[in-house]
């Protein structure tokens, strides 16, 4: 897959080197950029919403038909930094009062901010669906005829969270909701790999679930150590996992990223960044040997 | 912040969340529909301390609550360990009333500078202290954000507790306190750019006892940076240190013994930053863990109050310096 931190200014080796990359990309550039590595064996592109950019993206995919591939979509959600930005801002009520005017829960949810409905009727799993099908929509209604949603991911912020104080609901109702309505798989992104796998194996029933998580060698943001998680690795067997920080963001050589990713046997797919048309040849030029 | 030392804590091992304390009544109804039954919801802290067995509080509210919160609940509970989120106060005389509370406090108290816990910035710390730089002649600082692109409604835009001096210049502040101590003079020229109450930028020049003197600017106003950036460049006579969130870098002119010449790189991934569980970022997971064993063994934490006093007395000292130049 296609991941989209370049296109968004994120590098977690040197914000500065993100920050001047940006600017040497548009739309158009990163449409070329999209098409050269799905041209050269990658067969989806991952990415945050809500992220304008990312809106942007897909429309011109889909406008200027800028790639003919068919090709997977497999969006990241919740995008952090917006809402982070927006609660130092508002403060925690203002944010909490702005996501609820935009949720289409009806008049009488809303009233929970004025603190007119008791705590019984409050249904937060309702909240998280519906946030869910608002952020999604407006993606999905400027896809690519050519594009398929195959993977909603839950973005690391929500699941280690709910991870860490085992809220089951929180996963279940994600993994109904996205088989549900929009017929793809439910996804995490965690950087917990090891406890994740534990607590889905105790508490969760779902076999179709995919997994984005950290797989590098120097075991860059692999929790709690790079041994546990590629023995968890091993035996995961309720779905896909996708190694992502592959390169430990830019520390490592894709040489480097990929004598180690072979060593490991039960990955589905690898998510990473590509910005510019060589530089996505290069990359998924010998990515696509590992499936070989 | 609450959220998430939360979600840590909850995850280490002989640890547990047994309450938490919150005054908004939409987010007290997410907790109480949310959060396990095991933790209990309240709105009152006093209420919390006297109902619940508990050992420590974090405490993770505006700054201007932090004296009579914590005053507080070191009344009703002499043993409690205390977790301050940054900055310990509001000024330098709300940091001493709390100093003073605390004398005689049997648990732990800690405030959270968790960019003590960088294995980045503590390695250059060692590389000062070595005196591989040779005698220190200068340093320049920075410290900026995209956090304020207009004016906020939050408490962090009411003057006495707002402004980029509490809120994203403490860490920073308290980097330099920990690399070069406390320094001798300041002087300060401060601006608005967006908000109405409170400095959006501000510009210190900082003299030490050794002659040695650098300056820092600090915005969070600056457009393009997605997450707030730390830098600090330090000059010796021996070679230059930069040190950022994400790399170490060592300039030496020349060899001293056991000292290599030339440039030394190290990035955050040249460090073993993994942790038993993650949120945002290792230095949390670290902070907390230092919090806790101090809680245990009854220990007092580097960065104990009186220490993270000292950059709410540089803040005013910057404020000082400012507002008597005009």
């Amino acid at each position: 897959m296609i991941g989209d931190n370049p296109f968004i200014g994120v590098s977690h080796l040197s914000q500065a080197r993100a920050r001047d990359r940006i600017q040497k990309l548009d739309i158009e550039r990163i449409a070329g950029v999209i098409d050269k590595a799905l041209s050269c064996g990658a067969s989806g592109y991952t990415f945050s919403i809500p992220h304008q950019t990312n809106l942007e993206i897909l429309k011109t995919l889909k406008k200027e038909g800028k790639t003919e591939r068919a090709f997977g979509l497999y969006p990241i959600l919740p995008y952090a930094e917006v809402y982070v930005r927006a609660a130092n801002e508002k403060g925690m009520r203002g944010l909490a009062r702005d996501l609820m005017s935009r949720l289409p829960l009806g008049a009488k949810a809303r009233v929970l901010l004025q603190g007119g409905i008791s705590a019984v009727t409050f249904d937060p799993i309702r909240m998280l669906k519906a946030y869910v099908d608002m952020e999604l929509s407006s993606y999905l209604s400027v896809k690519p005829e050519n594009a398929e949603l195959r993977t909603v991911f839950l973005h690391e912020v929500v699941v280690d969270l709910a991870l860490s104080f085992g809220l089951v609901s929180i996963f279940d109702s994600f993994i109904e909701h996205v088989h549900d309505k929009y017929h793809a798989t439910p996804g995490f992104v965690t950087r917990n790999f090891a406890r994740f796998v534990d607590f889905f194996h105790d508490n969760i029933s779902c076999n179709d679930l995919t997994i984005m998580t950290p797989f590098n060698r120097i075991g860059f943001q692999m929790n709690p150590s790079r041994e546990l998680c590629e023995k968890h690795l091993a035996e995961f067997s309720n779905g896909g996992v996708f190694a992502m920080s592959v390169l430990a963001a830019g520390y490592l050589s894709l040489n480097d990223a990929v004598e180690y990713l072979r060593t490991l046997s039960n990955l589905s797919g690898v998510a990473v960044g590509v910005s510019s048309p060589d530089h996505a040849e290069d990359t998924f030029t010998k990515l696509k040997t590992l499936a070989s | 912040m609450g959220i998430l030392h939360s979600g840590i804590v909850n995850s280490l091992p002989g640890a547990q969340v047994k309450a938490i304390c919150e005054k908004e009544d939409f987010l007290v109804k997410v907790a109480r529909t949310l959060l396990p039954k095991t933790v209990a919801v309240y709105k009152d802290h006093i209420e919390m301390v006297q109902n619940e067995e508990i050992d420590a509080v974090f405490v993770t509210t505006p700054i201007a609550s932090h004296v009579p919160l914590i005053l507080g609940l070191i009344r009703e509970n002499s043993a409690i360990s205390l977790f301050v989120e940054k900055p310990l106060a509001a000024s330098g005389e709300e940091a001493r009333k709390i100093c003073d509370g605390v004398r005689d406090l049997r648990g732990a108290y800690m405030v959270g500078f968790q960019k003590r816990f960088s294995p980045i910035l503590g390695r250059a710390r060692e590389i000062i202290k070595e005196d591989t730089l040779g005698e220190l002649v200068s340093f320049r600082a920075s410290s900026f954000s995209s956090d304020v692109l207009r004016e906020g409604r939050s408490w962090r835009f009411s003057k006495g507790t707002g402004g980029v001096l509490l809120d994203l210049a403490p860490h920073l502040l308290d980097a330099l306190l920990w690399f070069f101590g406390e320094p001798v003079s300041v002087e300060s020229i401060k601006t608005r750019v967006y908000s109405s109450q409170v400095d959006d930028y501000v510009h210190a020049v900082m003299s030490y006892k050794s002659d040695m003197k650098g300056y820092m600017d600090t915005c969070w106003s600056m457009r393009g940076y997605r997450l707030p950036e730390l830098m600090i460049e330090v000059y010796g006579r021996n070679g230059t240190l930069t040190v950022t969130d994400e790399y170490l870098r060592t300039m030496l002119n020349r060899d001293t013994e056991g000292k290599t010449r030339g440039e030394t790189l190290l990035y955050k991934q040249s460090f073993d930053t993994s942790v038993p569980f993650l949120l945002a970022d290792s230095e949390y997971t670290k902070e907390d863990q230092e919090f806790l064993a101090c809680v245990e063994n009854k220990t007092g934490p580097e960065v104990s109050f009186p220490e993270a006093a000292k950059v709410n007395e540089l803040i005013d000292r910057i404020n000082c310096a400012s507002q008597v130049r005009g």
